[in-house]
């Protein structure tokens, strides 16, 4: 889970206002203007299979994506993979946690 | 490609084109997609200073070589559209730049193919934008509605190099601001702008709606707006593994 702010139009508002997004891995989950409150969010029925979805590609490109930044930054990278290996079971955890749960 | 936004951002708030959207920011896809066609020699990036840090460590992490510059924008399109112009001024002197595209970063979804259109005709009419029809307009009060058909105008848009900049050098004496670099084109030279099929998926991120519907249009198209131009990556888990293709084929 992230949280974001960025300003966005709001419809109900009629303007440009300041929102905070919620993202449930790289999907955004929900958007909130914060001067209405008026707020935006995928049902939670499409959330599931549209982060099943997400989270095949981001399997799928893994690979690739580590090849990318081994690249670019070999003795970096090879600093940084045990620790982010040991993380992942928790992110991904939480991530799933937080799909579900709603 | 614009990323300056509108000037109107204060305090901690994140530039719409630097939000997260399906595993890179909203302006890094586009870049993407354009830098694919082997015309495509420079990229020039306009933005806000307090954007600075978190582009650069955006395109390092997302973005490859060639390196992108970067320049930073004014308070109006047009201001921005002629920064970047200034920057690239030197490379249309010298004759290296036939075709300049002006895209906007809030529009992630452009394909390699819309690029390669807009270039195209651009190089053969001096001018080329992507257009919508709009149809089934109404008039409200004593609005009228043309008789003519109605577009709705996108990006990238693409103009011949050397018009371009005389055309915003000229603007620049007359204290000309533009709402699109077609309208500057269209004031000071006599350029025929084409137009070429816009994409109904070329969405401009505005509403928060516009950032849901992208991730599901990229979802959609397998995170592949290339047209065929990236080589082929593994989108599905059967992928991974020699499979005879689906079942029960429609």
């Amino acid at each position: 889970m992230s949280t974001e702010y960025a300003d966005l139009s709001c419809e109900t508002c009629g303007t440009v206002t300041d929102h905070e997004l919620r993202y449930a891995g790289r999907l955004l989950e929900w958007t909130r203007c914060t001067v209405c409150g008026t707020q935006v969010e995928v049902t939670p029925r499409a959330m599931l299979p549209a982060y099943a979805r997400d989270l095949e590609q981001r399997v799928t490109s893994k690979p690739g994506r580590m090849l990318r930044r081994w690249s670019r930054d070999p003795v970096g990278y090879l600093v940084r993979l045990p620790w982010a290996v040991a993380r992942q079971p928790v992110k991904l955890a939480r991530e799933v946690w937080g799909v579900l749960r709603r | 490609m614009l990323a300056a936004g509108e000037g109107r951002r204060s305090g901690h708030h994140t530039n719409k084109v630097l939000l997260p959207l399906a595993g890179r920011q909203v302006f890094t896809w586009s870049i993407r997609w354009a830098r694919l066609l082997p015309g495509v020699v420079h990229t020039t990036l306009v933005i806000r200073e307090e954007d600075r840090a978190a582009v650069l460590a955006t395109l390092d992490r997302e973005v490859g070589p060639p390196q992108i510059d970067l320049v930073l924008g004014g308070d109006t399109r047009h201001a921005s559209e002629w920064s970047a112009l200034r920057s690239l001024q030197p490379m249309i002197e010298a004759g290296e730049v036939d075709v300049v595209v002006i895209h906007d970063a809030a529009r992630p979804l452009a394909t390699s193919k819309l690029f390669a259109e807009v270039i195209a005709t651009a190089a053969e009419h001096g001018g080329a934008i992507p257009v919508r029809e709009h149809r089934g307009l109404t008039g409200v009060g004593d609005t009228q509605v043309p008789e003519d058909s109605v577009v709705t105008v996108q990006t990238p848009q693409a103009f011949a190099a050397g018009p371009l900049l005389d055309a915003y050098r000229r603007a620049g004496r007359d204290g000309f601001v533009g709402t699109d670099t077609a309208s500057c084109i269209e004031r000071y030279t006599e350029l025929a702008v084409a137009c070429v099929p816009g994409d109904a998926r070329n969405i401009k991120i505005t509403f928060p709606d516009d950032l849901f519907l992208a991730e599901r249009l990229l979802a959609r198209a397998d995170y592949d707006l290339s047209d065929g131009l990236e080589q082929t990556q593994h989108h599905h888990l059967r992928d991974l593994w020699p499979h005879r293709g689906p079942r029960n084929p429609r």
